[in-house]
């Protein structure tokens, strides 16, 4: 019994010793030369060839600069808001983080990351270089901009050429009305006109932003949420009408996430995919449809309309893709940004996109590409990218969207959008909405 | 042996570890939920301005964490009302020994072993629209629907978490049905005994204890079971299956609401003390060998 008693004492010691150790160990700094700390998502659909690239830059680094860096990666962004989170409370961590674009306005809120100044962006090459859509969601006027786009990953859609040519279409619908037009031709025998994810965390807002604000309605205005309007309406009615009224979709979708989608588009059941990357390239390449699609960008013409209304915005996606940010509390802010300058370098950029499909920011290296047809649309779309809007309660606007057609799925099985349940969800959604815009500072 | 010679202080190492592994996040949690705290404040978390509790006034009237514990609560109380007779007669069946006992038993322990993570995962494919489920269902000629969504999720989720949760109750049965002393059986059967009456009378009050402390360990590991329900539903969480953990989730790292969320997170604490205080009260867990006198100390 004593023994055991012993054994329990000393292991619990062992283990508290483990655990302070473990607290002070992260001190970010080795031996002689300098180490700066990148955090950066986790690449999953090219893990081997992300080490190698985290070798190539840690060499190519020393190599200039004397100092080493040292990659970490994230596998969700609930991980790299932990890290985040850990991060900023404690004053260490990561010099810099790649973050995705529509985070940056919460991570600029917590105040927590350099904001850029002219003699900064000077160190970076110039601002200049940058393409402007990129450069739209840095921060919230250009004097307070804290990051620097890394990569772009527009969104487009994907159309299965086979399908469109055996149902006489010849080019894809540039108003939402008309792509709901060919999806009806396109749904025959068992295929459907369009795959869409309604299931998914993140897909659907995406749709109702882009459609609210080709009508001239940016869903959030000087701290005003403006989501309970006849635009938003006529976005969802659209979106949810899809399936339950125009039975263009499989209506399996209820359940699908954005790889559903992918899938089913690459085993040929769908003939359209909106709401996608280049990174869908390397599932679709892969599938039965391989060589027999193209990407094109997805409408620009809101639902209810033949042309574009004045004050409509001519945004084909939102701008998506990574931003760099350099935490305050680094203690190497000049090496950062020689870092940072690196890795948006044009040669850097055009590595990167060879390697990860990620299209570059740098004009230079991304005007290089324009001449590949195979990624016409997504540099089309890639420029006329419009940014979400600039506020810290930007998550809680997105998942209030969400939760609209979260909260309308149940219903769609009666064919038919219940127009007062959805004026109920989005009288909810604006209210929450406009608590955390209220909450914003 | 008296109190003061007893060798106390190498309880110093457990103690040091509750005080820095539960006592102070604790506290700390309890300090969040009376303050303001979000992304604009959390930085400098320490001067968030407080606001007493407001949190907790939020959290019950408008945050729909009322609806929440009713959720956690009511499906929390049906698995664990289910699988208690599956686990109790699964450990009876394999009780005796008969060829393949020890496979049966593994068998039994697959639930068990698997992570949620898996588990939802793997339901998650099951029941989709598309799905097997409703596939079986409809050679049976019933539309099984939605179970991701709407109503029907919310029995998703108990049926889900059954069949993950019920060995829990089997291992613990068994523990007991292992500690029935065969001299008892044999005397039972001496007497006449039919089954139900030695079930009744000599094996289930054997079976109080390992059973009791098995249902309430069931339920605090569903009420606060957090895996399951994010893997099957996902976030924004359909609205009949918005469980306290869940919510609580959302409110901290999709609303960055830390206050509130940790406010939530007191309430689910009150929630699973109740049984608990029950429970220790009833097998008087806290009391040493050597008397009450300890326990009222406590």
């Amino acid at each position: 019994m004593t023994a055991k008693r012993v054994v329990s004492a000393l292991s619990g010691a062992i283990l508290l010793a483990s655990t302070l150790a473990g607290c002070g160990s992260d001190s970010g700094s080795t031996g002689g030369g300098e180490t700066l700390n990148v955090l950066i998502g986790a690449n999953t659909i090219y893990p081997e060839e992300q080490r190698k690239w985290f070798d190539d830059i840690s060499a190519r680094f020393e190599r200039e600069s004397g100092a080493t860096v040292r990659f970490e990666t994230f596998a969700t962004p609930n991980d790299e808001l932990t890290k985040i989170q850990t991060s900023v409370l404690s004053g260490q961590g990561p010099d810099i983080y790649a973050i995705g674009t529509t985070f940056t306005p919460t991570v600029y809120a917590t105040g927590a990351f350099l904001e850029l100044t002219p003699d900064d962006w000077t160190k970076l090459g110039g601002r200049d270089r940058f393409l402007p859509a990129t450069l739209g969601i840095s921060g919230p006027d250009r004097e307070h901009e804290v990051g620097v786009p890394f990569t772009t990953r527009p969104f487009v859609m994907a159309y299965n050429r086979e399908l469109l040519a055996a149902a006489g279409i010849d080019k894809p619908a540039e108003s939402w009305d008309g792509l709901r037009e060919q999806a009806k031709r396109l749904t025959t025998g068992g295929r459907y006109g369009m795959a869409v994810a309604y299931a998914d965390s993140f897909d659907p807002w995406k749709f109702v932003w882009a459609m609210s604000l080709q009508a001239g309605n940016p869903l959030v205005s000087d701290g005003k949420a403006r989501l309970d309007e006849p635009t938003v309406r006529d976005a969802y009615r659209t979106y949810l009408g899809w399936l339950a009224t125009d039975r263009v979709v499989d209506p399996a979708a209820v359940g699908w996430k954005n790889a559903q989608a992918i899938a089913a588009f690459g085993a040929g059941r769908a003939a359209y995919l909106p709401m996608v990357s280049a990174t869908s390239k390397v599932t679709l390449d892969a599938s039965a449809v391989a060589g027999k699609y193209g990407y094109a960008v997805m409408p620009t013409v809101p639902p209810g309309a033949t042309a574009r209304p004045a004050g409509g915005q001519d945004a084909t996606s939102i701008l998506s893709g990574d931003n760099l940010v350099v935490a305050k509390y680094t203690k190497h802010r000049d090496l950062a940004l020689v870092l940072v300058k690196l890795l948006t370098s044009p040669d850097q950029q055009r590595t990167y996109y060879e390697t990860f499909g990620e299209l570059p920011t740098d004009a230079s290296a991304a005007t290089a590409l324009q001449a590949d047809p195979a990624l016409a649309a997504m540099v089309d779309s890639s420029a006329r990218s419009v940014a979400t809007p600039f506020s810290g309660a930007w998550s809680q606007v997105q998942l209030a969207l969400v939760n609209v057609v979260v909260q309308s799925v149940p219903g769609l099985s009666a064919g038919r959008v219940d127009e007062s349940r959805l004026s109920t969800l989005l009288a909810q959604a604006q209210s929450s909405a406009q608590a955390a815009l209220d909450k914003a500072k | 042996m008296p109190g003061r010679h007893r060798p106390l202080w190498l309880l110093a190492p457990g103690a040091v570890l509750t005080v820095l592994v539960i006592v102070v996040p604790l506290a700390v949690a309890l300090h969040i939920s009376l303050l303001d705290l979000d992304q604009y404040s959390f930085r400098q978390w320490v001067r968030a301005p407080f606001v007493g509790l407001a949190n907790y006034t939020e959290a019950v009237r408008a945050s729909g964490a009322v609806h929440a514990i009713v959720l956690s609560t009511s499906y929390a109380a049906i698995v664990t009302v289910v699988t208690l007779p599956i686990g109790v007669a699964a450990a009876l069946a394999t009780q005796d020994r008969f060829r393949g006992r020890g496979l049966v038993r593994s068998v039994f322990l697959v639930p068990y072993v698997l992570p949620a993570f898996v588990v939802g995962t793997v339901w998650r494919i099951i029941l989709q629209p598309d799905g097997v489920a409703n596939g079986l269902l409809a050679r049976l000629g019933i539309d099984g629907g939605l179970w991701l969504n709407g109503r029907q999720s919310f029995w998703a989720l108990v049926v889900v978490q059954i069949w993950a949760s019920w060995p829990l109750l089997y291992l613990l049965a068994l523990a007991g049905l292992q500690s029935v002393d065969p001299v008892l059986h044999e005397a039972a059967a001496l007497d006449g005994a039919g089954w139900w009456d030695k079930l009744r009378y000599v094996i289930f009050p054997h079976l109080r204890g390992p059973v009791g402390l098995a249902v309430i360990i069931a339920f605090l590991h569903n009420i606060n079971n957090f895996t399951l329900p994010f893997v099957l539903f996902g976030v924004p969480s359909p609205r009949d299956v918005e469980v306290l953990p869940v919510l609580t989730y959302v409110e901290s790292f999709q609303n960055f609401r830390f206050g509130l969320s940790a406010a939530m997170a007191v309430l689910s604490l009150v929630l699973i003390a109740i049984p608990l205080a029950g429970y220790l009260r009833a097998v008087r867990l806290d009391v040493g060998q050597d008397g009450v006198d300890q326990g009222s100390r406590a």
